[in-house]
């Protein structure tokens, strides 16, 4: 029920999203997604193999099944995450939205 | 046939008084003949290993094909058996019978060479990077490797073999429980590593297309996610499928084991394992306690009386079967024979 809920209002946001987005000429359109497919992609690395910078969340048995496809990632994603980590120190960082 | 070999043991046990029970273990097999998954679980030491052999025996002669497997790297079963099966797949005891000893050790290191192979070929390399040979070095030393590991090498058994019976010797309870609480999180996490995946895809969609770029392959992320979460599920539903498994607890007739028995059975309702009885272990046969037996025996007698009797107020007629204290320990399969005979032995078949 709190999924759907969940699942739900994401949906939305992204619709809306979609809508406002409608109002930009294409490049900042394409710019937009490219970003927020990036910030996703943060995201997506931490609850895959976040246990290399401290936080696990997947069993690891199965996080190496998804090893090799993120293997390219690996490099920029760790020197982001710690860079960005840096930056705000008090601010723990957050997995709640995921 | 192993009648013989009994010569050693005194004259059988005395039978321990009659059961205010109306269902007997093997009457349970005879009515429950989809119950094929068959697990024994409680505390350590307290008879699992023992009870999955008599099990698996009692089966076989009845003419069912019996699988008896455990994950234990104490090699139980090669002891139980008298036969080195460690690691060795299924290994035929006798008719109808074989046993099972994951190695789960060496199951982790051919999975870890198995991704690393992957890697190579996927990126076309000769070496797997220093800094993801650190991360599968790190992620195989987490104690929930092994847990993870184990159940996935358990749904390749119950998947790939075609036995009538699959008889689990289950790992104490606590693993057990923790496997499936964390089932429940896993399934979570990666239904919602799912969801942010195909978010992932839509915006990339959208990003190709204003880029006029060609259609994006299809995301193997996406398939691997959807495998391990069915993974995740066929491991957990093995202990909790009402259709298919039949789950005995083990006890033993002491306080501190029924305590811990009953908050495990709460545990255990609460993720819904299906609990299809109890079987009281060595229970002292009542009529030793005469008066020329020694005090501590007739204490502990006396003890064992109240126990039993807590036992039938708590858990009724799901208490399936009291089998004796013997005069040794069990193991080689005409011992084996004899536990099942106290099991089973009472006309029922399967
Ligand atoms: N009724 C009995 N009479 C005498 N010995 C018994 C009886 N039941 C079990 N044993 C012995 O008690 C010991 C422990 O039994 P078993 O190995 O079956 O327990 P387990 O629950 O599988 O233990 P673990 O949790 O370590 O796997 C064994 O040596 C077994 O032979
Ligand atoms: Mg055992």
């Amino acid at each position: 029920m709190n999924e759907r809920a969940a699942n739900g209002r994401r949906a939305s946001v992204l619709a809306g999203l979609r809508e406002f987005l409608y109002g930009m000429t294409g490049h900042e359109f394409a710019r937009h997604a490219v970003a927020t497919r990036a910030s996703l992609e943060t995201l997506f690395m931490v609850t895959c193999v976040g246990d290399m910078i401290g936080l696990p969340v997947m069993p690891p048995y199965y996080s190496l099944r998804l090893l090799p496809f993120v293997v390219p990632e690996i490099a920029t994603w760790k020197r982001r995450v710690l860079r960005e980590r840096q930056f705000s120190d008090e601010h723990d960082f957050e997995l709640h939205g995921v | 046939m192993a009648t013989q070999t009994h010569g050693e043991a005194p004259a059988r046990t005395a039978r321990t008084p009659a059961l205010a029970v109306g269902e007997s273990l093997a009457q349970f097999f005879s009515k429950h003949p989809e119950r094929r998954y068959v697990m024994f679980g409680g505390k350590g030491g307290l008879g699992k290993t023992t009870f999955s052999a008599a099990t698996g025996y009692w089966l076989a002669q009845h003419g069912k094909r019996v699988l008896v497997f455990s994950v234990d790297p104490q090699a139980s079963l090669s002891d139980i058996f008298q036969m080195d099966i460690f690691g060795k797949g299924p290994v035929k005891v006798m008719d109808n019978l074989w046993a099972q000893e994951i190695d789960a050790d060496r199951h982790i290191r051919e999975y870890q060479d198995e991704v690393r192979a992957k890697i190579l070929d996927m990126y076309g390399l000769d070496k797997v990077p220093d800094e993801i040979e650190d991360y599968i070095a790190a992620a195989s030393a987490e104690p929930a490797m092994e847990e993870s590991a184990i159940f996935d090498s358990v749904v390749d058994i119950l998947s790939e073999g075609d036995y009538d019976y699959y008889v689990y010797d289950l790992v104490p309870l606590g693993h057990a429980l923790y496997y499936l609480s964390m089932a429940k999180v896993y399934d979570e996490w990666i239904g919602k590593i799912t969801h942010l995946r195909e978010e992932m895809r839509e915006y990339e969609e959208v990003a190709a297309r204003m880029r006029r770029q060609k259609e994006m392959a299809e995301d193997q992320i996406l398939g691997e996610l959807q495998y391990i979460r069915t993974r995740i599920n066929a491991a957990s539903r093995i202990l909790t499928d009402r259709e298919k498994t039949a789950f005995f607890f083990v006890v033993i007739p002491e306080q501190m084991i029924l305590l811990d028995t009953r908050k495990a059975a709460e545990l255990f309702a609460r993720f819904e394992v299906p609990v299809a009885g109890y079987i009281v272990n060595r229970v002292l046969p009542p009529e030793l306690a005469d008066d020329r037996a020694p005090a501590y025996l007739r204490n502990r007698i006396e003890m064992q009386r109240g126990q039993l009797a807590e036992i039938d107020r708590g858990f009724g007629k799901t208490v399936l079967a009291r089998i004796p204290e013997l005069e040794r320990d069990v193991t080689g399969l005409p011992m084996i024979e004899r536990v099942a005979e106290l099991m089973y032995g009472d006309g029922a078949s399967p």
